[in-house]
């Protein structure tokens, strides 16, 4: 675990987070900046040896789930968001506070919770051996239930998309 | 020496990033942008303890979090396109056939 690589990464990640918070250009933009994002946390996780979990992450993430949002973000059409002054300022400063409070909050739980355990960096690795040989056995059950997540999930954007393919206008009732 | 304090505080940012941007972000499309990167900051604190406290669970959690992560997504993108069509806008302004 080197030290130089961390603070490479955490800062590509936090710049990149930072870009899809604030840009207001084409909503491209905050996507393809998540990608980044994604990126990194990926190399973050191959630095704590979670090579299995950072693969899935950019298979997912980076390779279904982001190429989605582009696919919807191109097929809208959007323009740049235009800025409504009145209604959002407010809205605004107080987002914007209840962000650092919620970060000095964690700061002190996270001291003071450091100061109680200080552990060091285990051993484990996690490749997809060690992943597969838990997953199939303590998790299984657990591992199931998400292909009938998945199922409903499908049967889900089905039914929400019908409406729209046979008449042109949703009938879905949304 | 890159301890667990570090990876917190890390996760911690980011997840204050992703807090800031799902309140104030009145574009749907941004929101669940946003929700992303939530997911993604308590991911890293899950894999963080999992490494440190030499546990598999917090990496299976991970694997587990990213799945119901993408059904959540494409149920949400589809109802991102489902009100563009009815309204013509994704502001979440919009949405107020509720109020009266």
């Amino acid at each position: 675990m080197s030290p130089v690589f961390f603070y490479i990464f955490a800062a590509i990640l936090i710049g990149a987070s930072l870009n899809v918070v604030l840009s207001r250009r084409n909503p491209l933009y905050n996507v393809l900046s998540l990608v980044i994002a994604v990126f990194a946390l990926a190399c973050l996780f191959v630095l704590l040896e979670a090579f299995f979990v950072g693969m899935i992450l950019l298979l997912v993430y980076a390779g279904a789930v982001l190429v989605f949002f582009i696919f919807v973000v191109m097929c809208l059409n959007l323009k740049a968001e235009e800025v409504q002054k009145t209604q959002q300022k407010h809205m605004r400063w107080l987002g914007t506070t209840a962000g650092i409070l919620f970060a000095v909050s964690f700061y002190f739980a996270c001291q003071s919770f450091i100061k109680a355990t200080a552990m060091g960096a285990s051993t484990i690795r996690g490749t997809v051996e060690t992943i597969g040989k838990v997953l199939f056995t303590d998790y299984v059950l657990p591992f199931e239930l998400t292909s009938f997540l998945l199922l409903i999930a499908i049967f889900g954007i089905v039914s929400l998309a019908q409406g729209v393919l046979s008449t042109g206008k949703n009938e879905a009732g949304l | 020496m890159i301890t667990l304090a570090h990876y917190l505080f890390l996760s911690g940012i980011i997840f204050s990033i992703g807090l800031v941007g799902v309140v104030t972000s009145r574009n749907v499309l941004k929101v669940l942008l946003s929700l992303e990167l939530l997911l993604a900051a308590s991911n890293l604190s899950f894999v963080a303890f999992s490494k440190f406290n030499g546990d598999y669970a917090g990496q299976l959690i991970v694997f587990f979090v990213i799945l119901v992560a993408a059904v959540e997504v494409a149920i949400g993108l589809a109802i991102i396109v489902l009100m563009y069509r009815r309204l013509s806008t994704i502001q979440a302004d919009e949405l107020k056939e509720m109020k009266w």
